[in-house]
């Protein structure tokens, strides 16, 4: 059966139930006994195996197959629900994830089949709710090694195999190694796997490249060097090394480096009895005999098989072109719908009785109908517009509904005890917004956990309750919607951050003296800066807040922070409603009509020609106090000037950040609210262009984005 | 409007028994100055008369600005400053031919004047050979047609100068 046409449908809803699931057994992990949450589950469970089972993903099937099996059981009350039992389940999930992300890029749903997870489920049936094989916590993990060989470190998580196995050597490795063994030095094989979160994946391969050059020599790596270098490999590379070192050394190198969620390494056995084995990456659970007839495997020191065409055969099974299958979509509540249908067929209805307008206009002239049904059509393309925007706009919740779950992980990570609570789900932003407001947002949670919280200790210490709590509060305000994450942890420590700043170069003490408390938070925003003393995997290297800040700033939004010492700080995240829509003030300069962005404008004021004074041969004025450069906009644009020479002059003063300029113009139109079109990619427009867009009249206006004359 | 007379030129092709199956190619003669020029038909999407055309700061002098084409905000060039011509005198038979490249969004190339719709076979286009002269380098070649002489555009070559510049 052809089920393409369904797969879209079949990731949207399977993205719904899996979401749904992470909040469902969340909540089991707080009321296990709760009947509703068990039934939701199954019920979630069994639709996804259904779905799975159509569309012919097997693997999946079976997954969920044995989920639902012990939910039954649940349900049937044969046994309870035990902490263990929540976080096999999150497994479950993340795998189900896994093979979703797969599906979605390449139609399939990959080779892993999470034998392991299907058995713990099958013990959790046999044994009546208990992990089986006592202590519970390392059950979990991979005990059950088919392949004899493979003797895998206890730390070895699901999913995470000892992926340098797949590596293909060639002579002159081969060579190396064996020089190596007879120069007593150790051959190692290691899997390094990169935190799923990391945003700069290539520059901690670089890190740990680095790191493991210092302690010998790395021979191969899977994918090749350029390409990781390039950011081309998923969240897992491996490499084959030589070194002096200790093997605990060489992890202990490699997890200095942050962000690094796994490291895996082991002695090398030159591959003689089964050279090559593996042709077939992520079949982790098969034996590892070199059985795929498929892809037949370079035997041996004899073949002369490039060392480039060897992992690029390897490469294709986990690293996928990196293009969707599917387009992106909105799903779009059949209300809005309705009233767009609605709202098109006022528009035919208009435009009809205009045509009997004019048509009878010829005969008797009657203008006065005619402006009335212009106005009637106005009234509708501007409620047309707005439904329009409206179905571009989608409710936050589909990003912040994957937080509880995170914190949740945090806080077992971090061993610190804490709540994250969210209000404002249902708040809605263009797609756009909400699809890029992600990772910016998981940062923000991710810095409160953990530089914001203090350890549960100090909060009791400090007369705070033991249990930390984060905020993450959205609404809408005015033309703008807010996102807040505030937490009731330490705050910021402006003096550290200063202390900071000065031993870093960043800043000098004497400047550090004149700075205000918003200015020395405006530091953390610059590219790496971290004041974590102790650098921890989940934050603290400096690249998040930058990231952050430049993130929102491309969305024309911005990042304020509010801090009380001692009592927590908060992060204010504003954002335009859309971004294609924005409020402007319309002016003339010579007889060419600009808009600005009413955003960067802070007051008009006219000037008299003689207010003006020069400095260092350039044009200023002084209002109340402050001394703020004129820019004249005809002389910026190539616009001859108007020849009333001495009549007052219109100044727009504009703010970026804390510096002011003034801007001159013509003549004022007013205010407006105009749609930003793009001007394509044939012209290179000037920095202080930031779109084009039409006026009433059919006109096309420039938009002058005062950030960039300032 | 252009794509009637279009069509008009395959019916009589086919009417008058003509070979249409040969390597045949419409182009759309237009003129700029005294000279002719040929637009591969199938790189244009719409011809418009003369409109408003917004000014843009602080770009090569050749690119006229931008128009709004059905509230698309399109780029327009001068085919002529491109050529190496004199500047455009606007007259009622300037014409503003919208071209869309595959892979590119619209633009907008402004001519004096659009004649008329030829097909030529490959047996009535002559290949120019490649010169540096900067002229030259945008022409596929060049055609005849009753004894009329039209120098065909190669407007990927047009357009990919102003992609760049």
């Amino acid at each position: 059966m052809d089920t393409s046409q369904y797969l879209e449908i079949f990731l949207d809803e399977t993205k719904e139930h899996l979401q749904n699931l992470n909040t469902q057994i969340m909540d089991l992990e707080q009321s296990p006994e709760n009947m509703d949450t068990i039934n939701e589950i199954f019920r979630a469970a069994h639709s996804l195996k259904g779905m799975a089972g159509t569309m012919g993903y097997k693997r999946m099937q079976a997954l969920t197959h044995d989920m639902e099996n012990v939910f039954s059981e649940v349900r049937n009350g044969t046994f309870k629900v035990q902490p263990d039992m929540i976080d096999v389940l999150f497994k479950c999930l993340d795998a189900l994830e896994e093979y979703l992300e797969n599906i979605q890029q390449t139609t399939e749903e990959g080779t892993n089949d999470n034998e392991e997870l299907i058995r713990i489920l099958n013990d959790i049936l046999k044994n009546g709710g208990t992990i089986g094989g006592g202590a519970a916590a390392p059950a979990v993990e991979k005990p059950a090694q088919k392949a004899p060989e493979q003797e895998k470190p206890a730390d070895t998580g699901e999913g995470k195999t000892q992926r340098w196995r797949e590596i293909k050597i060639t002579d002159t490795e081969r060579t190396l190694i064996d020089k190596a063994h007879s120069d007593n030095l150790k051959v190692y094989g290691v899997t390094v796997y990169v935190e799923e979160a990391c945003v700069l994946k290539a520059a901690r391969a670089f890190l740990v490249f680095k790191a493991l050059e210092r302690l010998g020599e790395i021979i191969v790596s899977e994918p090749p060097a350029q390409d990781i270098e390039d950011e081309k490999f998923d969240l897992t590379f491996s490499l084959i090394f030589i070194s002096g070192c200790a093997k605990e050394e060489v992890v202990s190198a490699i997890k200095s480096v942050s962000e690094i969620e796994e490291a895996l390494c082991e002695e090398y056995e030159t591959p003689q009895a089964a050279p090559q084995e593996k042709s077939e990456p992520a079949v982790q659970t098969q034996p590892a005999v070199a059985q795929e007839p498929a892809a037949p495997a370079p035997s041996a020191p004899t073949t002369t098989a490039p060392a480039t065409s060897a992992p690029a055969a390897a490469k294709p099974a986990n690293k996928p072109a990196n293009k969707p299958v599917v387009n992106r979509t909105v799903r779009v509540d059949i209300e809005k719908l309705d009233n767009l249908m609605n709202l098109v067929s006022e528009l035919i209805i208009a435009k009809n009785s205009l045509v009997a307008a004019t048509a009878n206009e010829g005969s008797k002239g009657d203008l006065g109908a005619v402006n009335e049904h212009i106005e009637y059509l106005e009234s509708v393309t501007t409620n047309l517009h707005e439904s329009v925007m409206k179905v571009r706009m989608v409710p936050i919740e589909s990003v912040v509904a994957k937080f509880p779950r995170m914190i949740r992980d945090l806080s077992k990570k971090l061993d610190k005890k804490m709540e994250l609570y969210m209000t404002g789900e249902d708040t809605e932003l263009d797609r756009t917004v909400v699809d890029e407001i992600g990772d910016p947002l998981m940062h923000m949670l991710r810095n409160s956990a953990d530089h914001g919280l203090e350890p549960n200790d100090v909060r009791v210490a400090n007369g705070k309750p033991e249990v930390g709590s984060i905020f993450l509060d959205a609404y809408q305000d005015g033309n703008n919607v807010v996102i807040e994450v505030r937490d009731d942890g330490g705050g910021i420590n402006i003096e550290a951050v200063k202390n900071k700043a000065i031993e870093r170069g960043t800043i000098t003490p004497e400047q550090a003296e004149g700075m205000t408390d918003k200015e020395i938070i405006d530091l953390l925003f610059l590219p790496s800066f971290s004041t974590a003393k102790k650098v921890s995997d989940v934050s603290g290297r400096g690249v998040g807040l930058d990231v952050v800040k430049s993130k929102i700033e491309s969305l024309s939004g911005e990042v304020e922070v509010k801090n009380k010492f001692g009592e927590g700080s908060s992060w204010i995240i504003r954002l335009p409603l859309t971004l294609a829509i924005i409020q402007a003030l319309m002016v003339v300069i010579g007889d060419e009509k600009f808009a600005i962005a009413l955003g960067s404008i802070q007051t008009i004021e006219d000037v008299a020609p003689e207010d003006i004074k020069l400095v260092q041969a350039k044009e200023v004025m002084h209002i109340r106090g402050t001394v703020i450069p004129i820019i004249r906009l005809n002389k910026v644009l190539d616009i001859p000037p108007r020849e009333d020479e001495n009549k007052n002059l219109t100044v727009i003063i504009v703010k970026k950040g804390d510096k002011q300029a003034g801007l001159v113009v013509d003549e004022l139109i007013g205010q407006q609210e105009v749609v930003i079109k793009s001007m394509g990619k044939y012209i290179k427009v000037p920095k202080i262009i930031s779109g084009a867009t039409i006026l009433g009249n059919g006109d096309i206006a420039l938009i002058l984005d005062a950030n960039a004359l300032i | 409007m252009d794509e009637v007379k279009v069509m008009d030129e395959q019916k009589r092709n086919e009417s008058l028994n003509r070979p249409v199956e040969r390597e045949t190619t419409q182009y759309i003669v237009t003129r700029l100055g005294e000279e002719q020029y040929g637009i591969d038909i199938k790189y244009i999407s719409n011809i418009g008369r003369m409109q408003k055309i917004t000014r843009v700061p602080k770009v090569s002098e050749y690119i006229k600005g931008v128009i709004n084409l059905r509230g698309e905000v399109i780029p327009t060039i001068s085919l002529r400053l491109k050529m190496g011509l004199a500047e455009d005198e606007i007259t009622k038979k300037t014409r503003i031919i919208i071209l869309k490249l595959e892979q590119h969004e619209s633009i907008g190339v402004l001519v004096d004047e659009v004649r008329e719709v030829v097909t030529l076979d490959e047996e009535h286009i002559e290949r120019v050979s490649y010169d540096k002269d900067d002229k030259v380098r945008f022409l596929s070649g060049v055609g005849k047609v009753d004894n009329k002489l039209i120098s065909l555009l190669d407007i990927t070559s047009v357009l990919a100068d102003v992609v760049e510049t």
